[in-house]
């Protein structure tokens, strides 16, 4: 029982937990406007996005790949989402369940690439970040679709029972998510694939089907995700998203997930993704430059990848 | 005569756990000292330490009657002491020469490599090893597993080697191969190098060694002339027990054709292979590496999809194009190679053994973990699997025993058609005979098994028929009375023959 107990203290979510409360307590304690009801739900607000990708490539990288694709799928649905409403003049709802679709078979295709043809998922989705990015910007020539209609910002912009609109999407999906990677069939599949994918076939697991299916969600999350920017920002470009990639890997890397794959949880993820927003914003309530903030996130990344890995050998034996 | 390497009361301790206990052995030069135990003996143990690799907490090493101590294995290397490690430690992309000369490359004199002078003297190695044919630029990637080998010998003895420990070197090579690399060994011997030799193989033992030792348990047993001993006292020593039979085949009722095989291609691996596999028989597979059987396998699981033929089960034809259709047609394959193919190393047991029925353990897409827990402390229990319990996981655990899992999670699937390729490979005396009973007892209760295996005594103790594959094709079948060695090993060579003269 003992042992057991121990194990679960040295998980990684653990530390991350600890280390998770460390911040808020020095956050709040560097500046009194951090620790408000306000300025929290504010940041729920503004890190759904990066959430709700995150959701997904949690998947992917327990698979063993990356999707380096979701920054230009979600301008690439940004963009389709003003064009399908604004200039082919479709009804705002469909254009938007358009948009997301659109996003699911941008993901598929990176799935295709990855399973049909055997390119390494880095390569394959490096690849299409430059071709949706620049699909984006050919579509949008380089303007801007504003005008929305009000109803449209309740999802970016409002609030349900006190919370942002966005954060109860993201909460319900990120259930769903930690009980199909933790509990499901598909979870297991999931780990199984990571940690060796020709053992998996050979036991008569549907490997391809597996990974399109991870891909292809991806691209779909990405895609709501473009929707609920938009609506927070209220106006579509071809540059949104730019770098959204390299924030989701950190949360998710930052939450415990190996990037050799086998091993991560959605648990681990939030707490990764909410240390991450925490410490940009708290480090900004504090007066840090923005720069520093990014010194401190990837000096913390290092530094918790080093405890859980040290904690992980002393574990094994 | 001095022991060119003498240990004494050697202990060694991981983590708590004692893995040698006051253990003493030694090689003399020019002769071969097997070293005989069971998978976690302590043998690889024991190798490290005299590599270099471990240091021991107690007992002392001697080497030509001076204490030594290493605190690396660089320095076991200038004591003259060579180990060629079971999972060959080259450079895939480097060069034969390349290889042989890592770390210690003849120079010029100003500093740089002289490349004249590494490639002669590779050459005169290999010569000396009779591998003439083996050519010291070819990247060592591109070679075979025997001649990789042979790379590794020629870069102990370039190190002026007097000790050469080889742990397991016969484990992946062909008949033929093992041959040749008994004559190395035998032609090391004669010019005086001591040579440790670890196999799980009683045959090569007693074609080889001119002592022997035993370990059980990481305790020293005893150490033998190869003359004293026989091959059931010997494994009784490593097991502990005597093991009444080796190949505890028993009579089973052999019923309705459950599997069969009309004219299936698979390009060029796989030619027109026809046969038939009935309920309650084991079907033994033998022939070289690479004449087809595992290839043959891989077509009827649905890996590689037969390109031409008819595949039969209990009568009727069906289409096989992937795993999951195989065994959803009852159809198990236990594959070949453990680590990459069978298990799911970081997961638990449990996890393992419930890959292949996921479905059927789940309730609406949940999997109910304490049915798949129960499910992995029924099939511990039945098939003897030594583990602290269903959480443990399968990399932890010995060769055995994992091969133990691999069987399991296709038993739960509870196949009509078992193919096993090699079942016991890398696997002790112990566990061997273990699986060899379950096998039998599989048979008997109507389990139809094809049974691949490159050890000949395996496939003639287990068989009720023996098929011979040779060049993607099926050249001999015998019946298990008329299966000898000589007739097996002669299908097998005969066609190959016949093949070099076309």
């Amino acid at each position: 029982m003992t042992a057991s107990l121990r194990s679960l203290l040295l998980r990684h979510e653990t530390i991350l937990g600890v280390l998770l409360i460390l911040a808020l307590i020095a956050l709040a304690w560097q500046s009194d406007r951090f620790f408000t009801a306000d300025n929290l739900l504010n940041q729920g607000r503004l890190m759904a996005e990066v959430g709700l990708v995150a959701l997904a490539m949690t998947f992917v990288i327990v698979t063993g790949g990356i999707d380096l694709s979701v920054g230009s799928i979600l301008g690439l649905v940004a963009i389709l989402l003003g064009v399908f409403w604004q200039n082919m003049g479709i009804p705002l709802p469909i254009a938007m369940v358009l948009g997301i679709l659109v996003g699911g078979i941008a993901g598929l295709v990176n799935g295709i690439i990855i399973t049909r043809f055997g390119v390494p998922p880095l390569i394959a989705t490096l690849a299409t970040l430059a071709l949706y990015r620049g699909l984006a910007e050919g579509i949008s020539q380089a303007r801007s679709v504003r005008g929305y209609p009000d109803w449209f910002f309740t999802l970016g912009q409002g609030e349900v029972l006190g919370v942002p609109t966005q954060l109860w999407i993201f909460g319900l999906l990120a259930l769903i998510a930690a009980v199909i990677l933790g509990l499901s069939t598909f979870g297991r599949a999931t780990y199984a694939i990571g940690s060796n994918a020709v053992a998996s076939r050979f036991s008569g697991l549907s490997v391809d089907r597996t990974l399109l299916l991870i891909y292809m969600a991806s691209g779909l999350i990405a895609g709501l995700a473009a929707v609920i920017f938009v609506s927070r920002v209220s106006t579509t470009r071809s540059d949104m998203g730019t770098g959204l990639e390299l924030d989701v890997i950190t949360a998710v890397v930052l939450g415990g997930t190996s990037i050799f794959g086998g091993r991560g949880t959605i648990i681990g993820t939030l707490l990764g993704l909410v240390l991450m927003q925490a410490l940009k914003n708290g480090l900004a309530l504090a007066g840090v430059k923005g720069d520093g903030t990014i010194v401190v996130i990837g000096a913390v990344l290092i530094g918790t990848i080093l405890i859980s890995n040290i904690f992980r050998k002393d574990a094994d034996g | 005569m001095t022991p060119l390497v003498a240990l004494k009361g050697i202990s060694k301790s991981f983590v708590g756990v004692r893995v040698l206990n006051s253990v003493d052995f030694d090689v003399r030069p020019g002769e071969v000292h097997a070293l005989l135990g069971e998978n976690g003996a302590g043998k690889s143990t024991l190798i490290k330490i005299i590599a270099g690799v471990h240091a021991p907490d107690a007992g002392e090493i001697i080497i030509g009657g001076q204490p030594a101590k290493f605190a690396n294995p660089g320095q076991a290397v200038k004591a003259g002491i060579a180990i060629v490690y079971q999972e060959l430690l080259l450079f895939p992309e480097l060069s034969v020469a390349e290889n042989i000369f890592l770390n210690h490359a003849p120079r010029l004199s100003w500093g740089g490599l002289d490349w004249a002078q590494m490639r002669d003297k590779s050459r005169a190695l290999l010569d000396d090893l009779d591998s003439h044919h083996l050519d010291v630029d070819a990247k060592v990637g591109s070679l075979s597993v025997a001649n990789r080998q042979r790379v590794e010998i020629a870069k102990a003895l370039s190190q002026n080697a007097r000790v050469v420990v080889m742990d397991e070197p016969t484990a992946s090579l062909a008949e033929v191969d093992v041959q040749q690399l008994l004559a190395i060994v035998r032609r090391l011997r004669s010019r005086g190098v001591g040579i440790v030799y670890v196999s799980h193989k009683l045959p090569e033992i007693f074609a080889l060694a001119d002592r022997v030792s035993v370990l059980r348990d990481g305790n020293y047993v005893a150490t033998r002339d190869i003359k004293d001993v026989t091959e059931r006292s010997l494994v009784a020593m490593m097991v502990g027990r005597s093991i009444d039979q080796l190949f505890p085949k028993e009579e089973a009722q052999i019923g309705a054709p459950r599997l069969e095989l009309r004219n299936v291609s698979h390009g060029k691996a796989v030619r027109d292979i026809s046969f038939t596999l009935r309920a309650g028989e084991i079907l033994g597979v033998a022939g070289l590496v690479g004449s087809g059987r595992t290839e043959t396998a891989l077509t009827i699981f649905g890996i590689t999809p037969a390109t031409a033929g008819e595949i039969l089960i209990d009568g009727r034809p069906v289409q096989i194009r992937s795993p999951q259709q195989a065994r959803d047609l009852g159809i198990a394959y236990v594959p070949e190679d453990r680590g990459l193919q069978g298990l799911v190393r970081p997961q638990t047991i449990a996890e393992n053994i419930s890959l292949t029925v996921l479905r059927r353990l789940s309730r609406a897409f949940i999997v109910d973990r304490g049915k798949e827990v129960t499910l992995a402390r029924d099939f511990i229990k039945r098939l003897g699997i030594r583990a602290r319990g269903p959480g443990q996981a399968a990399r932890q655990l010995s060769g055995g025993n994992q091969q133990k899992v691999v069987l399991a999670k296709w038993l739960a699937a509870e196949p009509r058609i078992l193919i096993m390729d090699e079942p016991t490979r890398g696997i002790d005396v112990g566990a061997k005979s273990e699986i060899h009973a379950l096998m039998s007892k599989l048979a008997q209760s109507g389990l139809a098994i094809l049974m691949i295996s490159s050890e000949l005594p395996e496939v003639l103790g287990m068989s009720d028929r023996v098929l011979v594959m040779n060049g993607g094709r099926i050249v001999a079948e015998i019946d298990r009375n008329d299966a000898t060695p000589e007739t097996v090993g002669a299908a097998m060579t005969l066609v190959r023959d016949q093949e070099a003269a076309a």
